[in-house]
């Protein structure tokens, strides 16, 4: 997918020093962290799929407070920002599901609990792509009648401008990089729009003005999960701005934007031109949308359980201290969610900041890592998630279970190992390098100082460096020049997959060519020839046998190449307003559909 | 007619007063006086001693403590990341408790946090002190033009933002400059922002007891004798002014600490894991520790709230006992 659900701490940070009287008071305010609460969740919950259902666990199979009431507030709150809200150059999951507000493109995911939920369906489109040519050409309907919100009706030119424009990694450098790879024609070269004001995409023609043809230089099975993301909104070239077209995008959806102040909130309120027609899977309800950012994270914990925000925008799940007071309370609990995600939490291990290019030294890594502690750092079982030992998740097609590393036998580390891999590689006393990690994120504050502490036990220095996650993939770990020049060998990451199999999953991780010079998620930098054949082989193939053991294979490659040390199998823990109607988790996503809220008052 | 007076040659020529009870009366330095004086001050007294007690703690301590940085997962309860049992996870191990997430010791962190912070405390205010009380008595002696751009630059000093000058230093430093690199950079650097920006502090009460001094009788004298400008400002005047120097040094320490504190829960203080108690007030109150682990904030904040009291009442004291019309 996209990148991971956020979980954000802010960089907004309160002044001053707590003063002995503040801390008596609190003290004396404080002291209800109460023992027990057994904080197991299951991420099955209420098995019954009935409409209106509660208690711990009910969104996740099942919509809890369905409601079709219009009117009042959603207001949201964000320990950052997205990387943009241009919704053509953005790859966080949590805003692939926002930008469904605003921006509709040709296909997306079905809004319904449950297993349902990661099943594609058409938006903008009349009905799935209509394959040809051996699944190498792609063609579309769109709906008629479909309008901006200034009522310039929507043609098929605007989408291929959609997808043109975010060939420009220079001025839009987040959001995959499917197109680019997949379109024949002269896609490897094309600068995009503002750089090459007359020439255009081969690949894409627009017979005409309801009618979109893709021609691939692959067979491309999945080709309808690619057109899911957002890039193939519509956006018209004569309102396009380029990068501040994120400050007022031309909304295709039910919202639109009201007011926009970078990196502090935007506000959308409804388009009177939306048709529900256009996409099933969304609903106008509220009548105003509110999305306050760069709040800090504890903060937003607070004020949610308060009732003065309705909802964390990142979607991963709350810090540890909400976590202690929703677990430990029944009714808090009562009204929360522990969903299996789909994510994982990682460290990419980068193959060409020395010796890191050496595979033993990065096995010297996986080895000494003691994932209890990590673990830990990001939630414990409950709120972090189980520990992973393999380069995928359970939840992607195609997983087998196994353990190169000792993760699961040996937790705690296994430094034996580690020192012979050492050896191995020439540095038997251990070496010095860089880890990389978001700042704003408490978690991996936390999980970069464990991982620091665990190496330094066999000899590996290493110095902790953060950076703002609105900025990681776009500037920093994302640029390969920029890991290369500051010797970032170990680099914070989390990702969901951008469809649940392992092309989905795995290619924008470890194929060669997904390689980019900015927002780069490939950032292991691996290019293992035999990795990348199997990708072309598993896309090629229409057995779900065959795909399966293919995407085996090149999950253990991976994991032998040593090119992430995974820490687990995210789960997040949500708590659910009680004034939000409609709320359940889609499993795609991974958290709270968004394009469904409404809310009571 | 009585006899003249008899004068034995070889007679003592100081006069003796005799006290009331036949011991002989030394003269006294103004330093005895003073800590004559500051005996009597129990405040002061206490709090010097807790002082003398920090520094030992700060210097010693660290050989006594546990590792600060080794983790013990088997003391959290991973589900709530906060550590098991009461107070913060008190035992006979760990007196203090353990840190949340981490299960590192507390007292270990406390320990080796306040070295960083009493050094950089000192530091600083050496730095602060030495260039103040040059620049002041530069200030006071010459006045005129001189005074006045020495006075104007203080004003610009005390009116830099300083906490943001400070983030945008550290955010621009490389991890690697002036041969320096890691921690000793950052300690380097953070001395230099909190000393460097507190010296108009030092500087103008410095200048102000310059401009009564140079009036005096012992001025003229050296003038009369030849003395110029620099042998009279740091031959005869500075010596006279070691007094207050002392004095206004002690009560600036505990606001450089209270600076770096606050660097560090700014987050551009030390670099993790180095314990400090800045930042571990800043991860107990931006995660929100604080209700789920309270002893995390208070320990920390505690520590800082000693350290700054002690400096405090000793300062206090001390200048109470060098002040000849006080009492």
């Amino acid at each position: 997918m996209n990148k991971e659900a956020l979980y954000l701490m802010s960089r907004y940070r309160a002044t001053g020093l707590a003063a002995v009287g503040a801390v008596v008071a609190l003290v004396a305010a404080a002291c209800g962290g109460s023992s027990g609460g057994s904080g197991g969740g299951s991420s099955g919950g209420s098995t019954s799929s009935s409409s209106s259902a509660s208690g711990f666990n009910a969104a996740v199979n099942s919509t809890v407070n369905p409601s079709t009431h219009k009117g009042g507030t959603i207001t949201y709150a964000n320990s950052s920002a997205p990387d943009s809200t241009d919704a053509g150059n953005t790859y966080y999951a949590f805003n692939l599901n926002f930008t469904r507000l605003y921006a509709t493109p040709l296909t997306t995911y079905k809004s319904c609990p449950g297993a349902c939920g990661t099943s594609i369906v058409p938006a903008l489109a009349t009905t799935l792509g209509v394959a040809s040519n051996g699944n190498k050409t792609w063609t579309y309907h769109l709906k008629s009648g479909v309008k901006f919100e200034d009522g310039q009706p929507v043609t098929s030119a605007d989408v291929k401008y959609a997808v043109e424009r975010t060939f420009d990694r220079a001025v839009l450098p987040n959001g995959p990089s499917y197109f680019a790879t997949l379109l024949a024609g002269n896609a490897a070269k094309y600068p995009g729009p503002f750089k090459d004001k007359k020439g255009n995409l081969t690949a894409i023609t627009t017979p005409n003005a309801t009618t979109i043809v893709f021609n691939l230089n692959q067979p491309f099975a999945d080709f309808n999960y690619v057109v899911a993301f957002p890039q193939t909104a519509p956006v018209p070239p004569n309102k396009d701005t380029g990068a501040n077209y994120q400050q007022h995008p031309q909304s295709t959806g039910p919202y639109k934007f009201q007011s926009f102040q970078l990196n502090k909130q935007y506000t959308l309120v409804p388009n009177p031109e939306w048709n529900p027609a256009w996409d099933p899977q969304v609903k106008q309800l509220a009548s105003k949308v509110v999305v306050n950012l760069n709040v800090n994270a504890a903060d937003i914990d607070n004020r949610l359980l308060a009732g003065d925000i309705q909802m964390d925008q990142a979607g991963s799940g709350v810090q540890a201290a909400a976590r202690a007071r929703i677990l430990s309370s029944s009714s808090l609990k009562a009204s929360s969610d522990d969903p299996v995600n789909g994510f994982m939490w990682f460290y990419y291990i980068n193959t060409k900041v020395p010796p890191l290019n050496n595979v033993h030294c990065r096995m010297a890594v996986e080895f000494a890592a003691n994932k209890t502690n990590l673990q830990t750092a990001y939630g414990g079982p409950v709120a972090g998630g189980d520990i992973a030992s393999t380069a995928m998740p359970p939840t992607v097609l195609g997983y087998t279970k196994f353990d190169f590393y000792h993760a699961l036998t040996k937790p705690g580390g296994d430094a034996a190992s580690a020192k012979q891999q050492l050896k191995l590689c020439g540095h038997p006393n251990g070496f010095s390098t860089n880890i990389a990690f978001r700042s704003d994120r408490p978690r991996e504050v936390a999980s970069s100082q464990a991982l620091q502490a665990s190496l330094n036990s066999v000899g590996i220095k290493t110095t902790l460096k953060g950076y703002t996650a609105a900025n990681y993939y776009g500037t920093f770990a994302g640029v390969p020049n920029y890991v290369h020049s500051h010797q970032l060998g170990l680099l914070a990451g989390g990702w969901g997959p951008d469809w649940p199999d392992m092309y989905g999953w795995g290619w924008a991780l470890f194929d060669g060519q997904a390689i980019v010079p900015a927002g780069n998620a490939n950032i292991s930098e691996l290019n293992d020839a035999h990795v990348n054949s199997l990708f072309k082989t598993l896309e090629a193939s229409s057995s779900q046998s065959t795909r399966n053991s293919i995407s085996a294979q090149i999950d253990q490659q991976v994991m032998r190449d040593a090119v992430m040390l995974p820490a687990v199998y995210s789960k997040a823990l949500l708590y659910r307003s009680p004034s939000l109607t409609n709320v359940s988790v889609n499993r795609y996503y991974g958290m709270y559909n968004y394009g469904i809220l409404g809310t009571k008052g | 007619m009585s006899a003249p007076l008899e004068m034995t040659p070889d007679a003592a020529p100081e006069a003796v007063l005799e006290g009331a009870g036949g011991a002989a009366i030394e003269g006294r330095s103004l330093g005895r006086i003073a800590w004559l004086r500051l005996r009597r001050d129990k405040a002061a007294m206490g709090g010097l001693v807790v002082v003398v007690l920090l520094i030992l703690i700060a210097i010693f301590g660290p050989f006594f403590v546990q590792n600060p940085n080794t983790y013990h997962a088997n003391l959290i309860n991973a589900t709530f990341s906060r550590p098991n049992g009461p107070l913060g996870g008190i035992s006979a191990a760990h007196p203090l408790g353990v840190e949340p997430i981490t299960g590192r010791d507390m007292l270990a962190r406390v320990v080796v946090g306040a070295r960083y912070s009493l050094l950089i405390g000192f530091l600083a205010t050496l730095l602060a002190v030495v260039i103040g009380a040059i620049m002041g008595v530069i200030a006071g002696y010459f006045g005129g033009w001189v005074d006045s751009v020495i006075a104007r630059a203080m004003d610009i000093f005390l009116a830099f933002p300083l906490l943001v000058f400070a983030i945008a230093l550290v955010g621009v430093i490389p991890g690697s400059a002036f041969g320096l690199s890691g921690n000793t950079l950052r300690v380097s650097l953070l001395v230099f922002i909190i000393g460097f920006f507190a010296w108009p502090y030092m500087g103008r009460i410095i200048r102000g007891q310059t401009l009564s001094l140079r009036e005096r009788e012992f001025v003229d004298a050296a003038r009369s004798l030849g003395a110029r400008g620099p042998y009279v400002m740091f031959r005869e005047l500075l010596p006279n002014l070691v007094g207050p120097i002392l004095v206004y040094a002690t009560l600036l320490i505990p606001t450089n600490i209270l600076f770096e504190a606050a660097l560090d829960y700014l987050g551009v203080g030390l670099i993790p894991p180095t314990p400090s108690w800045g930042q571990m007030l800043s991860n107990a109150v931006t995660q929100g520790f604080y209700s789920v682990d309270p002893m995390y904030m208070i320990i920390p904040g505690v520590a800082i709230f000693i350290t700054v009291m002690a400096f405090n009442l000793f300062g206090d004291g001390l200048r109470d006992a060098f002040d000849p019309r006080s009492r």
